[in-house]
């Protein structure tokens, strides 16, 4: 049977958590990433991941996508166990889901316009001249009217990225992810991508998954935030509580204190002359 | 989504029930631009009075119908918009462009 | 012992390998033959895309190259043939070592070196940039998206250049025919149609059908396997040249020995 559009509209029968996850464990290349994560998010909020780089924040996103297979625990989005369900079901959710890459991951060969009509093209039955609108209706959303026609390759950083949103919201998702939304842009464009999400929420009650470093914009857009830390939740909570939190790890986050210095002496001459484990191994875990 | 039409003063009047979504802008589309470009009706009105949700598809279809109109040197009205799709319609910057009534009554006397 | 460890752990990675290019070959093939009848869409028009780049842009070069290659393989036949007086022969030793061997294998070298490199720069820029990862959230299959197509353009176009490449080697064994071994253009194209079984040409097309199978499918594991950055795409380009070069000698020599066993009956 063809994979219907049926329901493809927001399906306000399902009032239980968008995303949960329970005991979530990922491993990569042996190592595991995150150590059994744990938390909800409800339909219309807006959750905002935080964390230094390597704290597993990147591969909480990929998993939460479906890039990543979770070695144990599950990732339940709209009620199914994510990484328990067939191919074909995994599909009809991912329909739903909206996800911006942090570097715009947008196809080199298609125009910007092209890019946009893609998964529309590719899961609904609209004519053409709908679906040239609603190109057009998303690119003016994220401030890119009239670059329809242009190719990634001739778009700056900032504007890959929004044309990476209006991407991620041609199918109004009921879900949408951002990796980084606003890391290397300028700050108008920047608190641009911010409003956005803000007036997508209104709208649309849209879930809004969030990861960044950018404290600003993080406290602007989040209904709760959570701190990831080496693979684990340090702290969950609303905006409200995350500022006044006296957990030392979220005070560090938030007042950008520097990483205390390695103490003792003994160590640090103990960590630089340590034979090195098998070369490769260290690389691995960067970046993911 | 269920369309039924009646005729109104000047014109017909569609009556739209239920969610305008990936899967159903097609067939208000199809309905909108017959009304309008073959039956060439002087006034459709559009009843969302009974519409929960539009997603952008069917904002794009709505546009379609309003250039089909606009074309056609016909009127395209709306009215009965509830909270939901009148933010749409502010996030598409589009409450200017169409013209939008609150009730069945003012946009039958415009 | 351990020489023969490392044979055998080389034995399995290759079977590994092997495993890894027939199962990719046989999802382009599902999405191909069997996705469409289950409401998945062919997608012909990205097929006729490919086809063109991979096939149809392939044609200046490769009749440039199967042009010399004839008029080499002439030259060479007809050191050998004029000691016995038989240089009439060389039309024949001509058409058969193109249509049974060089034809099929010159034009999987040149389209090794056009497509099988360009598939994994391709979709190795595509994985490290997480194209293939967007691909994959937005519910398109990557395979029937990007790697199926390839399937396909490959499949059709790698017979229908080997038989423009017969031709050209024929071509350029005339050349010598005509200058040095007394033949008119038409006596040596009919002594060449002469040599000639259907068999022959056969046995060709099926060894390139298998190539543009192998090639596909090396150029697109090897894209879809880049792992890190820019640079590692690079590296999967290099790998897909190499191994494709080796795995396409090695489905040469299995059915070469195929056509020889089953054709002394």
């Amino acid at each position: 049977m063809a994979p219907s559009v049926e329901n493809l509209g927001v399906d306000e029968s399902f009032d239980g958590p968008m995303i949960s996850l329970r005991d979530l464990r990922v491993s990569y290349t042996g190592r595991e990433i995150l150590h059994g994560i744990n938390f909800d998010v409800q339909r219309g909020e807006t959750l905002v991941i935080l964390g230094g780089s390597g704290s597993g924040k990147s591969t909480l996103l990929r998993t939460l996508v479906g890039l990543e297979k979770p070695t144990s625990g599950q990732v339940w989005i709209r009620g199914k166990n994510f990484s328990a369900i067939s191919e074909v079901e995994r599909d009809e959710i991912r329909k739903r889901l909206g996800m911006s890459f942090q570097g715009g991951a947008l196809f080199g060969s298609m125009t910007v316009g092209e890019n946009v009509a893609l998964p529309l093209q590719e899961h609904t039955k609209l004519e053409p001249t709908t679906v040239e609108i609603m190109v057009r209706l998303k690119l003016d959303q994220v401030g890119l009217s009239g670059f329809e026609d242009f190719l990634p390759s001739q778009l700056s950083g900032g504007m890959k990225k929004r044309a990476a949103v209006a991407r991620a919201l041609a199918m109004d998702p009921e879900i949408l992810f951002f990796d980084e939304p606003s890391a290397g842009l300028d700050p108008i464009i920047a608190a641009g991508i911010d409003q956005l999400i803000l007036e997508l929420k209104k709208a649309f009650h849209m879930t809004i998954i969030v990861v960044t470093h950018e404290l600003a914009s993080a406290f602007l857009i989040a209904d709760r935030m959570v701190l990831i830390n080496k693979g684990d939740v340090v702290a969950l909570g609303t905006t409200e509580e995350m500022k006044t939190s006296k957990h030392p790890r979220v005070r560090q986050f938030l007042d950008r204190i520097p990483e205390p210095a390695v103490a003792q002496e003994l160590d640090y001459l103990q960590m630089l002359t340590e034979p090195s484990s098998k070369s490769g191994e260290g690389r691995q875990g960067k970046s993911r | 989504m269920q369309i039924a039409a009646r005729p109104a003063t000047g014109g017909t009047i569609l009556d739209i029930t239920g969610d305008i979504d990936l899967a159903h802008s097609p067939a208000m589309r199809k309905a909108l631009l017959q009304e309008i470009r073959e039956k060439k009706t002087p006034k459709v009105f559009l009843n969302l009075e009974k519409v929960r949700y539009i997603d952008s598809s069917g904002i794009a279809s709505l546009v379609e119908g309003l250039k089909a109109s606009r074309d056609q040197g016909s009127r395209l009205i709306l009215y009965g918009l509830s909270k939901t799709v009148r933010e749409v319609m502010e996030l598409s910057r589009l409450q200017k462009i169409f013209e939008i009534h609150d009730s069945e009554a003012q946009a039958l006397a415009s | 012992m351990e020489f023969f460890g490392k044979i055998g752990s080389s034995v399995e990675g290759g079977l590994a390998y092997v495993g890894a290019l027939t199962s990719l070959a046989g999802r382009a093939a599902y999405f191909t033959f069997i996705g469409p009848f289950q409401g998945k869409p062919l997608r012909f028009q990205r097929a006729v895309s490919q086809a063109m780049e991979a096939g149809v842009r392939a044609l200046p070069i490769l009749s440039l190259i199967t042009f010399f290659i004839g008029l080499i393989l002439a030259l060479q036949a007809a050191y050998e043939l004029r000691r016995f007086g038989a240089i009439s022969f060389v039309a024949s030793a001509v058409a058969l070592s193109m249509t049974r061997e060089l034809g099929p294998l010159i034009t999987a070298v040149i389209v090794i070196g056009r497509s099988g490199s360009a598939f994994a720069a391709e979709l190795g820029t595509m994985r490290v940039s997480e194209e293939i990862d967007a691909l994959e959230t937005m519910a398109i299959n990557p395979v029937s998206f990007l790697v199926a197509p390839k399937f396909i353009a490959m499949i059709l176009m790698l017979p229908c250049l080997t038989i423009w490449a017969n031709f050209m080697g024929i071509l350029g064994g005339s050349l010598f025919g005509v200058a040095q071994a007394d033949f008119t253009f038409p006596r040596y194209i009919i002594a060449s149609l002469d040599a000639l079984f259907m068999r022959d040409v056969v046995t060709g097309l099926i060894k390139s059908f298998m190539f543009g199978v192998t090639i596909t499918a090396v150029g697109c594991l090897e894209g879809l396997n880049t792992t890190g950055g820019a640079e590692q795409v690079g590296r999967s380009t290099t790998r897909a040249v190499v191994m494709s070069i080796f795995l396409v000698i090695l489905v040469d020599l299995v059915f070469t020995m195929l056509f020889y066993f089953l054709g002394e009956h």
